[in-house]
């Protein structure tokens, strides 16, 4: 058994940032536990750069970000267990977890981060018919293999999703020689942000068909090619819309999901909007002492966002830890109002300035008002797109007397 | 040259302007869409010559992995990326390997470097 102040489970950026902000806070045992064999996370295979633009205001590929992070914590004297895969977390924050150099681990943590980020949506989430043959791969497994191991996994693809990693993804197997014959988006607007659109795709001549979705895949032992249909307002194909198209890969690129397995083990209380765990501005869940961040909370657009929930969740953990945490334990609801889908945090706890991160409902290409009530604040924006979450502040002195819960609202101007 | 019309989506940040060009190659006789000035040296850089940082990948001996991440060290023309892939199968690197370590200097004589985006211990 092992006792330490503040755990920090998963080290990419979430974890990272956590781990060295408990350390900064004064937590005086600060545990990170990782299973892959390296630090970093996600963030190795991500090679391209636009990483830490607004944290660091430079642009770093991923792995630069990581590296940066990496020798930040080295300076903090934070031990990193590797290999280390965590199959148990209890409400009263035990942890257990197995590593082939320690073998069966049982620690005992005062606070705990949750960091375990996301993992892909596949076929079977989206129910495409057809066979089932080899050459049909999430764009992050995809990645994997190009980037850390070195190999292509096709050389005629085809894209269904736009997300932003299947269009990274589209220049990355262009540039490596395969031929991308075009990304497939069931919705009438793109998944992914609209620089990658312009920097992935157009740049490189591969057209992006929005509508449109894979409703067959072909082939025995390998894809042999993809029946394309367009779809009506309601996502149904549409009938004699049918297309074949010959390819020998088909990637997956169609929505990303917070990986709370351990989080459940906790009894930690999950957002049906976001997935991810109900959250206070502090990064805590729903059992005290059990702090979350990064892509486990809710699926984030940028690293910068990600870091910064991160060094949220580490300093109250170290808070907590410490023990702390000021003032009493009242909190309030923060509520999804008109278009917005997703809203991150749930519960405001009057420990810290309120930063919101709002997803809108539906594509609105002109200036919008968020109104966050109470305290009656009202923040412009030139506009709202789903693919790129909004964030807005509302300062700690403002909220001081709020008593009931707080909406938080989209209205066109 | 003639006068030309042309569209851009800028990407220096990402509000993404969509930008609507008046041309005669050589000056900008109109431009609309852009909410920032910072889109006109864009659009004026995308008229001359379209530059971009290229990301990839080359081989590596004496690692855990055998490819390594890397990056030209400033934005290059973007007509040359499929020469540069080309020049870089042929590129052949032995662990240890530094963040930073250039990989090849003056790459297709564009003036850029290289570099290595991770640190690559010997294993």
């Amino acid at each position: 058994m092992m006792e330490v102040d503040v755990a920090v489970i998963g080290s990419g950026p979430a974890g990272l940032t956590a781990a060295i902000h408990a350390h900064n806070g004064g937590a005086r045992e600060v545990m990170l536990l990782e299973r892959e064999e390296e630090l970093g996370g996600i963030l190795k295979q991500c090679i391209h750069n636009g990483f830490g633009l607004e944290q660091f205001k430079q642009d770093y590929t991923g792995p630069e970000y990581a590296e940066r992070l990496i020798k930040e914590l080295e300076q903090t004297g934070v031990q990193c267990f590797l290999n280390t895969l965590v199959t148990g977390l209890s409400s009263d924050r035990v942890i257990t977890a197995l590593s082939p150099e320690h073998g069966a681990l049982e620690i005992t943590a005062k606070s705990i981060v949750l960091a375990m980020g996301c993992r892909e949506r596949t076929r079977p989430s989206i129910g495409i018919p057809g066979t089932r043959p080899a050459g049909i791969f999430t764009a992050g497994v995809a990645q994997r293999f190009v980037n850390i191991d070195g190999y292509l996994p096709g050389k005629k693809i085809v894209i269904l999703g736009s997300g932003d990693i299947g269009l990274i993804m589209a220049r990355r197997l262009t540039l490596e020689g395969a031929s991308v014959i075009g990304v497939y988006e069931i919705m009438d607007y793109p998944g992914g942000l609209k620089r990658n659109i312009v920097q992935c795709l157009n740049d490189f001549d591969i057209p992006l068909h929005l509508s449109h979705t894979v409703t067959e895949i072909k082939g025995r032992e390998r894809v042999e090619g993809v029946v394309i249909s367009k779809v009506n307002g309601n996502l149904r194909p549409v009938p004699g819309s049918e297309q074949s198209i010959e390819c020998d890969t088909l990637l997956l690129s169609v929505g990303l999901i917070p990986e709370n397995e351990l989080s459940k083990k906790a009894g930690v209380e999950l957002s049906p909007a976001t997935k991810g765990p109900v959250t206070s501005e502090t990064m805590e869940t729903s059992v005290p002492g059990i702090f979350t961040c990064g892509n486990v909370s809710t699926v984030f657009d940028l690293v910068d966002y990600v870091a910064q929930t991160g060094a949220a969740a580490g300093a109250f953990a170290a808070l907590f830890a410490l023990g702390q945490v000021s003032g009493s334990k009242q909190s309030v609801d923060v509520v999804a109002g008109e278009s917005v889908r997703v809203l991150f945090p749930q519960r405001y706890s009057f420990q810290d300035d309120l930063v919101l991160f709002i997803r809108a409902a539906e594509p609105v290409e002109k200036p919008v008002t968020i109104e966050v009530t109470p305290p009656g604040s009202r923040i412009n924006r030139l506009y709202a797109r789903p693919n790129e979450m909004l964030r807005v502040k509302v300062p700690k002195e403002k909220l001081a007397e709020v008593k009931q819960p707080i909406m938080v609202r989209i209205r066109e101007k | 040259m003639a006068v030309e019309k042309r569209h851009f989506v800028c990407v220096v940040c990402p509000v993404g302007c969509e930008i609507d060009v008046i041309h005669d190659g050589s000056k900008i006789l109109s431009m609309a869409g852009n909410k920032c000035e910072k889109s006109e040296e864009f659009v004026r850089q995308e008229l001359i010559e379209p530059m971009r940082i290229l990301t990839t990948t080359v081989r590596i001996q004496g690692s855990r992995w055998p490819v390594i991440p890397v990056r030209t060290d400033k934005a290059v023309p973007k007509r040359l990326f499929p020469r540069m892939m080309r020049q870089l199968r042929h590129v052949q690197l032995q662990a240890p390997v530094n963040m930073l370590d250039v990989v090849v200097r003056d790459v297709l004589r564009t003036g850029a470097n290289l570099i290595a985006t991770r640190t690559m211990p010997r294993e």
